[in-house]
């Protein structure tokens, strides 16, 4: 029974973050009302009226898109490395920090080219 | 939990040549991220050669401190044997020279719109587009790991790596945009394509093996039963993927296509560096893993072999374009690298037919870079003269040139005193005494074939009247040393191939490591 | 029984192949390449449980990855053909032929 004491601790940890920010948030934050704040909750942009029978997206979208999906799957390697990093020892740790360079140097090329970047 | 993991061992220095070019490449990004745009030609040009020479001089440096290695590097993933160190060396080389033709033949901006505002701004700032040139560092880091993969998965990700780079490298040209784009979406299309395919017979052949290692599968030949169709279907389907990449027919539809498309040196490149490297996957794959099916595929590269020389051949003639011819002679030439294929004997690969394929990828390799340099140098207004009508005449106006290309397409065709000609006969004389006498004589007759159109353009050089607003020869300093060397290697290998006949020779006593 | 996946993985393999072959958008193209791949996929992970290691499953975190970067590739050359041309068709890139 007390292998599940430790998640029990983690989700009461969760549970009583959520409940602290979302009952903090109106005594902090600032009130600024708009309309997408106002609307049924999407993306938590106010939604562009499409033409009948859908019309075409600025590619904006998809640029960004592509690029979420790419750096999102490149972490799947730190799945298992998570798993068995204690039995792989340093080895397992270099290789994974020179992985995540690699990926970061992307992401900076990214970043200098002004891909992320909306307008 | 109670098994152990231990951390794989990495023979850092064998694969020295491989991590010193995508070291390169990545660095190369990181130039193109933060360094300001005037700088960074500057950066990459340099860059991109020193990494190609570091990693041939440790290639180099490798054999000659520890001999070749007899088995295979980082826990059985990568082959560093004699004959991927031989192939790397020749993939460096046709790399080194391929980069020098790089001139003015990308687009400035590949984002703009040819023929808009943007594209013009781009040409009037001046841009150039240096990604270039990482992007050709990854698509030879891809080549190298592709021909020394000793498993599967190794090799799919190596393909990949090769690929993915070159199908936007052809999208790059700076003139004649649409073509290039559509080059670009063909070439990605069927690629993609091809290698789903590889991936599914992958899949067929760990099934049936249990693992995707090379010399695991050759084992579990005899081992397994019952499993057939698995085995058959398996070992189909991975050479489809394969003989897509070195382009023989019937898989051989994006050849003409791309290589047409593609900005001129990146033609040279993958006519020249992808082949080199296809066909060392090709082999590693057919003589490791598939070895004992022999008798089961070889009636099928027999058929693909004589239809890859014959279609070839007989398509070259008609073609109008340049390149497009060039890039039908290349379909050709992977035919009579195919006849030595078939000529291993059973689980004992023959050394005879594997050094003579290597003497071949080396002296086509660099005929064909010396070819297409030459192409890059004629030039009309809007481009390059692609017409082979814009070459008429061209022996009066530029004879030096239109003499160095001449002595490339005889090389091509196999005449004596070229490298051609001990070529084809090391592949020829393999397939012999394989006992393919019949694909030798279709291959001979291919052959004659072929020398008809590669004659043809030399009799349209110079035994016709130059037109009056004929092309203008543009001769950069680096693409006349690149086509004075490649008539230089061409001209040595013809006349003492024996040094590298040698070499090739002790690279392929050792085999393949299984 | 793990033959149903296998039947299963062929029967996609099959369908993304001749979808490649008659379909003429060039995103639907690519996604039934992308949906033979995830047939690989299905494949690698059932023989991995059929033959019990782990290899086939290590492969399918490798496929995921590759697949990734070719649809980032493949998009990218898709989105700037479209943007000369106005059309994803491949029937309209026809510059290019015999």
């Amino acid at each position: 029974m007390e292998l599940y004491v430790p998640i029990l601790v983690l989700a009461v940890l969760a549970a009583g973050f959520a409940v602290f920010s979302v009952g903090i948030a109106p005594f902090t934050g600032p009130k600024r009302w708009n309309r997408a704040k106002l609307d049924a909750y999407e993306c938590g942009i106010e939604p562009t009226p499409q033409p009948i029978g859908g019309g075409r997206f600025p590619l904006k979208y998809m640029i960004t898109a592509m690029l979420f999906i790419v750096f999102d799957i490149e972490i799947i390697f730190l799945y298992p490395w998570a798993v068995t990093f204690d039995k792989l020892g340093v080895f397992g740790l270099v290789e994974m920090v020179l992985f995540i360079v690699t990926v970061l140097v992307a992401y900076a090329y990214v970043w200098r080219r002004r891909g992320l970047d909306w307008d | 939990m109670t098994d152990t993991i231990t951390a794989p061992t990495i023979e850092y220095l064998l694969l020295s040549p491989l991590l010193v070019v995508f070291g390169a490449a990545i660095v190369g990004v990181l130039v193109e991220a933060f360094a300001p745009r005037y700088l960074r030609a500057a950066f990459q040009v340099p860059l991109t050669l020193l990494s190609l020479v570091a990693a041939f001089a440790l290639v180099i440096f490798v054999v000659v401190k520890d001999g070749v290695p007899n088995k295979a590097a980082a826990m059985g993933a990568v082959a560093a044997d004699g004959p991927a160190l031989f192939i790397w060396g020749t993939i460096l080389l046709l790399a080194f020279v391929s980069v020098l033709l790089i001139g003015d033949d990308f687009v400035p901006s590949a984002v703009a719109v040819p023929g808009s505002v943007e594209e013009e701004r781009a040409v009037s700032e001046g841009a150039a587009h240096t990604e270039v040139y990482p992007l050709v560092l990854f698509a030879v880091g891809g080549m190298l790991l592709f021909a020394a993969s000793n498993d599967l998965l190794v090799m799919f990700v190596a393909l990949e790596v090769m690929s993915l780079p070159l199908y936007m490298l052809c999208g790059l040209a700076r003139r004649r945009r649409l073509l290039s784009q559509e080059a670009a979406m063909k070439y990605f299309l069927l690629g993609a394509f091809s290698s789903a395919f590889f991936l599914y017979g992958t899949a067929l052949l760990y099934g049936y093996a249990g693992s995707i290692d090379l010399s695991k599968i050759s084992t579990s030949l005899s081992s397994v039963g019952g499993q057939d169709s698995l085995l058959f279907i398996g070992a189909a389907v991975l050479g489809v993927g394969l003989f897509f990449k070195i382009g023989a027919v019937p898989f051989q539809m994006w050849k003409p296509d791309v290589y047409q498309g593609a900005p001129t040196p990146i033609t040279a490149l993958m006519a020249s560096g992808t082949l080199v490297a296809a066909f060392g996957a090709l082999l590693r794959v057919f003589w490791v893993a598939l070895g004992n099916l022999e008798w089961d595929w070889s009636p099928v590269v027999w058929a693909v072999a004589i239809l890859t020389m014959v279609v070839g051949a007989i398509l070259a003639i008609t073609q109008t374009d340049i390149k497009r011819m060039l890039a039908y002679s290349s379909i050709a030439h992977a035919g009579f690298i195919l006849t030595a294929v078939v000529a291993t004997a059973g689980a004992k690969q023959n050394s005879l037919a594997l050094s003579g394929i290597l003497f071949y990828l080396v002296a086509y390799g660099l005929t064909t870079v010396g070819a297409f340099g030459v192409v890059t140098m004629v030039r009309d207004p809007g481009g390059e003269a692609w017409h082979l009508s814009r070459w008429a005449g061209l022996g009066k106006r530029s004879p030096k040139l239109a003499m160095v290309l001449a002595f490339f397409l005889l090389a091509m065709a196999g005449i004596p005193l070229t490298s051609g000609f001990f070529a084809k006969y090391a592949v020829f004389s393999a397939a012999v005494s394989g006992g393919a006498v019949a694909l030798v004589v279709v291959g001979v007759v291919a052959s004659a074939i072929a020398a008809f159109f590669y004659v043809r353009v030399i009799v349209l050089m110079f035994f016709s009247d130059p037109a009056a607003d004929g092309p203008s020869i543009v001769m950069p300093i680096a693409t006349r040393g690149v086509v004075g060397f490649a008539a230089l290697a061409t001209v040595v290998l013809g006349v003492f191939p024996q040094p590298v006949l040698d070499l090739a020779s002790k690279a392929a006593q050792s085999l393949f490591v299984r | 029984m793990t033959t149903h996946y296998l039947v299963l993985s062929a029967l996609l393999f099959a369908i993304g192949g001749v979808g490649v072959l008659v379909r003429r958008n060039a995103i639907v193209v690519f996604m039934c390449v992308e949906l033979m791949l995830n047939a690989c996929n299905l494949a690698f992970v059932t023989f991995a449980r059929q033959h019990g290691n782990l290899d086939g499953q290590v492969i399918a975190f490798f496929v995921m990855i590759v697949a990734a970067a070719e649809v980032v590739v493949g998009l990218a050359i898709i989105v700037t053909i479209f943007r000369t041309r106005r059309s994803a068709s491949v029937d309209d890139a026809n510059l290019l032929k015999y």
